[in-house]
């Protein structure tokens, strides 16, 4: 069903555009968390969950320097939740990230929760769930934020919005046993169902002649990445992540998971035709496609409502921009050389309990008894020591103001966004396909750019590397993890512990975010373990399943060596039963039996060869006395 | 330069079923020669049976042939490969019936070397020449089985073996050179041959007795390893069915086995892997598994169990005539029979009744007609 832009994002984006003029202000979102049913492609029905009773969520907005406020009040009833707004550096107000028992407690059905924050950075964003691989179900949609000073202000007449995403039929809570579970060791995703502009299909965008559209872009899915394109049209990328780049004309894009863009889109001066636009879902992370199956979701620029809206033409080859190539608009340059190095190589592998797992440098994340931020308040000086927090919470310390690079190595067959919290950062150094690990004594690798690309979520390429500097200026715990949501359900998560001394002085926790802590009965202070006593003392806290047993156990020992002893002993019965002589009654009645043959012979002979005879017995003539 | 002409996992697989499929053979054959072409010779007895056991190995290989070329035609004209789906189905519920097969097999040769050889003779005539027509459906059924077991047994297992034997060399063959394939296969058989023809040699002129207890324990060896490798199989198509279509990448690692079901999994000693090589023979004769299931090894020790009381229950049946808590079945006659024998003897009437009875003190009317042939058997 054809279903033309809603024009409310358009409409409050120029209502907050007219708000700056009287200095920033307060944006105050009520949000009443629900399940509502939705039926996005036509295809299938199911519940999802709704803002005030509304699916597709509504779009965030607001003006750069607004303070936003989000009052989240859980009636969802079987989940807990929490929100989480991506690409928002949250700086100074790390309680306020969203990242359940990372940021705060998972706020509990019948809860409720204020986040509060001052938004410093413009540009495209989102906001979603961020608690239990939940947002999937529907809790997500773009969140904008507008600049008064943008550096291309002039340059464009009007802002749309537009997401992207993939789409599942069935819930979270349904699929996720089924792909965590012992029977899927490979660890192959569900693939969606469908793919959706602005959460709908066959989406019409009115537009008029000769005008330049500036259309914020964001990738909301749960796995899929996409190709964008526009036919007849080249798009002018302005804007990833939330930093403002030079311009740079493309084709096509290729969003992953998470992340945004802003581009401008100049229409044609005559309105002959209309033209489609089309998202493509990346299926090369897809497991096992169904027959039929249509990765491909298309929306039309409509420059006239009488003419016909083309079918998408189909294209051979992706060739979408690479993103490394990016000028960001400020030109910052490289950072220097840094003090703190992280290497981080992915893998993927089953523990103990067959299910599969995924790892940074061979450790799966589990979520602590404590959510680490009150761990970081209540644990003194202890806090700089990474251990408090647990080791499967994958904690890295980082101190305040140090430049801190991080190299991933990809040692599995598949693509990873992977996305930091609180920072964008600089990409200095990504591979192609198969570079194998990152190498900094290799001269060729190490030329990075004068003017690195900056972003918060970027793509790393299969059995490749991905190298990025970020500055630890802004105090805070910041998790860093594949934006695939199942490989997130399978612990690759790492957590940054930015300046935990700094964040102590500075950080009140509001009694609100305790509250929804009592709540659920999630303690807030101590260890990972939850000891307030000896922070040290890590014994109790989460762990994951051990390890595949690696050879014989004493389990399997004692079966091998019992499986042997019972042959033998068979073995002895059977030489014993070959040894010993027929036994009393089976002699008598085997002789009874040849009895009985010999009689038969003798009344009826049957054995026509000659020799056979010479050995029968002279026949019995008293057979009628035999008994 | 070897692999170009001599596939080393082909060579390993077909020598393996081949061993198995002689080791039934040559016991049969060498059983028969002792038995039927000793001092009492009854030839054409012989010569019957023996073309029974050659009859049914060679059908058997004609049926092998003709079911795997039909698999390996389907797969190049389909490009399914349908066996796949069904081949740990056919190769556990056979490797079941095999083992059943071989262990009631392997009781009775036990049983009839414990006759003196002339019932034996007898006993070969009457199974071959004996009235059908009157008995009951069970009955006929079983005494057909008893006139042409020597067919079914090597029949069976060469179906079985072979069956086995030539899909995998198929497989194989699609990724080495096709030079690579010929030369292993006649090494193989060849190799198995001469293992065949030892045993048959050392079967033949050996006391038979102590040929046929050694030969006997280690068929059942083979008929432990089937019965305990049956259920493996039957489990490993069970996880097959549950991961779906990516075992095939799994390979033989993590994932590839039921952790739940797991008693022990070594990375090492994988009887499947190209051919097995020696762990493959290993895990023909001894039933060996690098990942061993709580099915496998129970069944395993089950079977043990099971043979151990059987023969146990067996002998006891040979002494007193009847199963322990059980009225006896013969009549009574035989039973004062019987009880007078041991009580003459003067020895305890316990299951395990070694020593041999030496002579009737009290012959009753039923014996009377069996004067001539006094009742001894080979332990004296």
């Amino acid at each position: 069903m054809a279903l033309s832009l809603s024009f409310f994002p358009i409409f409050s984006v120029l209502l907050l555009a007219l708000s700056h003029i009287a200095g920033a202000a307060t944006v105050i979102y009520d949000f009443n968390i629900t399940w509502v049913r939705a039926n996005p492609d036509g295809q299938s029905e199911r519940p999802t969950i709704g803002i005030n009773g509304h699916w597709p969520l509504p779009v965030m907005t607001a003006t750069i320097n607004d303070t936003v406020v989000v009052n989240v009040n859980n009636q969802l009833r079987n989940q807990t939740t929490t929100l989480h707004f991506h690409g928002m550096f949250q700086n100074g107000t790390t309680d306020m990230d969203g990242a359940a028992q990372v940021s705060q407690c998972g706020i509990e059905p019948g809860s409720q929760f204020t986040y509060n924050f001052t938004v410093k950075q413009a540009g495209t964003y989102w906001y979603h769930s961020h608690s239990s691989g939940q947002y999937p179900d529907g809790l997500r949609a773009p969140f904008i934020v507008s600049d008064p000073d943008h550096p291309y202000k002039d340059q464009f007449d009007e802002e749309l919005v537009l997401s992207v995403s993939d789409w599942y039929h069935q819930e979270m809570q349904v699929l996720f046993p089924k792909f965590m579970s012992k029977a899927n060791p490979t660890g192959g995703e569900p693939v969606p169902q469908a793919a959706l502009f602005n959460d709908t299909q066959n989406l019409t965008v009115a537009v008029r002649p000769g005008k330049t559209y500036l259309f914020h872009v964001a990738n909301v899915a749960a796995f899929a990445a996409q190709y964008i394109w526009f036919e007849g049209h080249n798009v002018t990328i302005i804007e990833v992540d939330g930093v403002y780049t030079e311009k740079a004309e493309a084709e096509m894009i290729y969003l992953s998971a998470g992340q945004r863009c802003s581009f401008m889109v100049t229409t044609k001066n005559e309105t002959s035709t209309n033209y489609a636009f089309v998202g493509s879902m990346d299926t090369k992370l897809f497991d096992k496609v169904p027959k039929g199956f249509n990765n491909n979701v298309t929306g039309w620029l409509v420059y006239g409502n009488d003419k016909a809206l083309p079918t998408p033409v189909l294209v051979n080859k992706f060739n979408d921009l690479d993103d490394f190539g990016l000028v960001p608009y400020d030109k910052k340059p490289l950072l220097p050389e840094p003090d703190q190095i992280i290497t981080l190589d992915v893998t993927m592998g089953a523990l103990g309990d067959g299910k599969p797992y995924a790892f940074f440098q061979n450790i799966t994340y589990v979520y602590q008894k404590v959510p680490t931020i009150y761990t970081v308040m209540t644990t003194g000086e202890d806090a700089t020591n990474p251990m408090v927090y647990g080791e499967f919470s994958n904690s890295f310390v980082l101190g305040h103001n140090q430049i801190i690079q991080i190299v991933v190595n990809n040692h599995d067959a598949g693509k990873h966004p992977f996305h930091l919290h609180g920072h964008n950062f600089q990409t200095v150094a990504r591979s192609g396909e198969e570079a194998g690990d990152f190498d900094s004594s290799n001269s060729s690798q190490i030329n990075y750019p004068a003017i690195p690309m900056r972003r918060d979520t970027v793509v790393l390429n299969r059995n490749g590397y991905l190298v990025f500097r970020f500055a630890a200026d802004n105090p805070g715990v910041w998790l860093f993890h594949c934006h695939i949501e199942w490989h997130m359900s399978q612990g690759l998560i790492a957590t940054m512990v930015e300046a935990p001394l700094e964040i102590q002085k500075s950080l009140t926790i509001p009694q609100n975010h305790l509250d929804a802590c009592k709540a659920a009965n999630v303690p807030t202070a101590g260890n990972a373990a939850g000891n307030t006593v000896n922070v040290l003392d890590l014994t109790g806290a989460n762990a994951p399943p051990k390890p595949l047993p690696a050879g014989f156990t004493a389990r399997g020992i004692v079966a091998l060596v019992f499986s042997c002893i019972s042959a033998l002993a068979g073995l002895a019965v059977i030489a014993w039963y070959g040894s010993v002589d027929m036994g009393a009654a089976s002699k008598v009645a085997e002789e009874r039996r040849i009895a009985e043959m010999n009689q038969r012979e003798s009344r009826d002979p049957v054995t026509p060869v000659t020799q056979a005879t010479a050995l029968v017995e002279l026949p019995e003539r008293s057979t009628q006395t035999a008994r | 330069m070897t692999v170009n002409v001599f596939a080393v996992p082909v060579f390993f697989v077909v020598f393996r079923e081949t061993l198995e499929t002689v080791v039934v053979m040559s016991v049969l054959l060498a059983f028969l020669k002792q038995t039927l072409d000793g001092p009492n010779r009854d030839l054409p007895t012989y010569k019957k049976l023996v073309r029974q056991v050659w009859l049914g190995t060679l059908i058997g290989f004609g049926i092998v042939m003709v079911i795997g070329g039909a698999i390996i035609g389907v797969f190049y004209r389909f490009g399914k490969n349908k066996w796949a789906k069904a081949e740990y189905i056919w190769e556990g519920s056979f490797a079941i019936f095999a083992s059943i097969l071989i262990t009631l097999v392997g009781a009775a040769l036990l049983r009839v070397a414990k006759m003196q050889e002339k019932w034996r003779v007898k006993l070969a005539k009457q199974v071959e020449y004996g009235p059908m027509a009157k008995l009951g459906c069970w009955a006929a059924f079983g005494l057909w089985c008893e006139k042409y077991a020597m067919f079914v047994v090597p029949f069976v297992t060469v179906l079985r073996e072979g069956l086995e034997g030539v899909v995998f060399v198929a497989g194989v063959s699609f990724s080495v050179p096709a030079t690579a394939v010929p030369i292993p296969v006649v090494m193989g058989l060849v190799a198995g041959s001469v293992v065949g023809y030892l045993i048959y040699k050392g079967g033949a002129s050996s006391r038979l007795q102590l040929f046929l207890v050694v030969s006997t324990c280690f068929l059942y060896l083979v008929a432990a390893s089937l019965f305990s490798r049956g259920v493996w199989y039957l489990e490993a198509n069970k996880w097959n069915q549950i991961v779906g279509s990516d075992a095939a990448e799994l390979g033989a690692g993590a994932g590839s086995y039921d952790i739940d079901q797991s008693v022990w999994h070594v990375n090492f000693g994988n009887p499947e892997i190209n051919g097995g090589g020696g762990w493959g023979i290993f895990n023909a004769i001894l039933g060996w598994q690098n990942s061993a299931t709580y099915g496998s090894v129970i069944s395993y020790n089950l079977y043990w169990l099971s043979v151990i009381i059987g023969f146990l229950l067996l002998r006891y049946h040979e002494n007193t005539g009847h199963l322990p808590f059980m009225k006896s079945k013969t009549p009574d006659h035989q039973k004062v029979e019987v009880s007078s024998v041991e009580n003459a003897s003067g020895t305890s009437s316990g299951i395990f009744d070694t020593r041999g009875i030496s002579s009737q003190t009290d012959p009753e009317k039923a014996i009377a007609t069996v004067q001539a042939l006094p009742a001894r058997t080979n332990s004296e």
